[in-house]
């Protein structure tokens, strides 16, 4: 595999990406899509890994040639943080649940991110999925103080602020302020909490709905609050919060299918989820302009979409020909 | 008689706090044959639990465990 040579310049191109409008959900009710693979490296990520190790490098805390940055991530802040890094002149090393999708390994490894495989059966006292990844790097940070960095994406405030200054704003303007409705997957916290108390102060009437995946759940990236912890910053800032969605693997992946049959947008699963629940909001209401968070694309699940039969394996190679607005990224994916 | 036993390979985990100790155990067992013994010598009071209950849960054989002071060494013997 050949390594792509990164340009700094790629870090400019981090935010601002394109809200769209998804014509064929939209009627009274308009359901907008902001596609955050328009990031460089791929994912709404780039933007807190971005401003975490740049936060970092302004305390002190990062030494070029020294401190090496160790995250627990189930994939895109891993992406993220490892093509961030590199450019930065920092090591990383990446503590990931085993579960992650084969093509986010390749990535990840491709981009000189060293990992530590965690597994749900290696001390269950401490939770499952990335409870695990985010119990093992804060060990291993919290033994070498001097080495290493943790940015926490669980905790760490500047999650919320790039959020909060960065796509809060980008979406109140691409809107013109008339977003009524605002969803994304629950994850860290970041993006539900950070674009909804933005949105919040400028209107206060506009409603922050967070979509989590069912327990037991195949969505890289999400969380379940009943079997995972409820992250920090989610918790801070709770009472933003008007409604919450639970949705199925099923209707997740269905959606996925669908928005690719629909709008030709080879979506990544978390934005299946986030959208099965936005259709379910929108026929509940008469009029109005709910924005989604379309948080990666499809092209890291392969994988996942094939062996849970959400696309054949010639069905995903002809979406990958004919799927629009997809941008291309500065490394490569592998099976 | 006390039969000795000696391991195949030592890793020493002290200053290092769970679940790290389990985890470095983990890495080390997978990469030894199985008969071979591993010795993991710790300090985390809390890597008694973490690492006995992985061992009996995986199906690998504590062969010894003893605690002096502070220092807890285990002795697993890699089953399948």
């Amino acid at each position: 595999m050949t390594t792509k040579i990164l340009s700094t310049k790629l870090l400019e191109r981090i935010g601002d990406t394109p809200l769209i409008e998804l014509n064929s959900y939209s009627n009274k009710v308009k359901i907008l899509a902001k596609l955050e693979w328009y990031n460089p490296f791929g994912s709404v990520k780039d933007r807190p890994a971005y401003w975490m190790i740049k936060d970092a490098e302004k305390k002190g805390i990062l030494k070029k040639g020294k401190s090496i940055i160790i995250e627990p991530t189930s994939g895109n802040t891993g992406i993220a943080l490892a093509g961030i890094a590199r450019l930065m002149g920092y090591d990383i090393e990446l503590v990931i649940p085993e579960k992650v999708s084969t093509e986010t390994k390749a990535i990840l490894t491709n981009l000189d991110a060293k990992l530590h495989e965690t597994s749900d059966d290696l001390c269950p006292k401490v939770g499952v999925g990335t409870d695990q990844s985010i119990s093992l790097a804060t060990a291993i940070s919290k033994a070498r103080p001097e080495t290493y960095y943790m940015p926490n994406q669980y905790e760490n405030e500047i999650n919320f602020l790039s959020h909060y200054e960065g796509t809060g704003s980008e979406i109140w303007e691409q809107t013109n302020g008339e977003v009524t409705h605002f969803m994304a997957g629950a994850g860290t916290g970041g993006t539900i909490t950070g674009v909804g108390t933005f949105l919040k102060e400028k209107n206060s009437n506009v409603k922050i709905i967070p979509v989590q995946p069912q327990k037991n759940h195949l969505i890289q990236g999400l969380r379940n609050y009943e079997e995972s912890a409820m992250p920090p910053l989610f918790k801070k800032r709770e009472s933003i919060i008007d409604d919450f969605y639970t949705i199925t693997n099923e209707e997740s992946f269905k959606t996925s299918k669908e928005l690719f049959e629909k709008e030709k947008l080879l979506v990544g699963p978390s934005s299946g989820c986030v959208m099965a629940a936005a259709k379910k909001v929108a026929e509940n209401i008469n009029e109005g302009t709910i924005v989604v968070i379309f948080a990666d694309d499809g092209r890291k699940f392969r994988s996942l979409y094939v062996n849970q039969n959400v696309f054949t394996d010639d069905e995903f190679e002809k979406a990958l020909n004919e799927a629009s607005m997809i941008e291309e990224l500065p490394f490569n994916i592998n099976r | 008689m006390t039969e000795i036993i000696s391991p195949t390979k030592t890793i020493d985990v002290k200053g290092l706090f769970c679940p790290e100790p389990v985890f470095r155990t983990k890495i080390e067992v997978e990469r030894m044959g199985v008969g071979e013994i591993l010795k993991v010598m710790a300090d985390d009071p809390e890597a008694e639990e973490d690492i006995s209950r992985w061992v009996n849960r995986i199906g690998h054989e504590m062969v010894s465990f003893t605690k002096e002071n502070n220092e807890l060494i285990f002795m697993i013997k890699k089953v399948k």
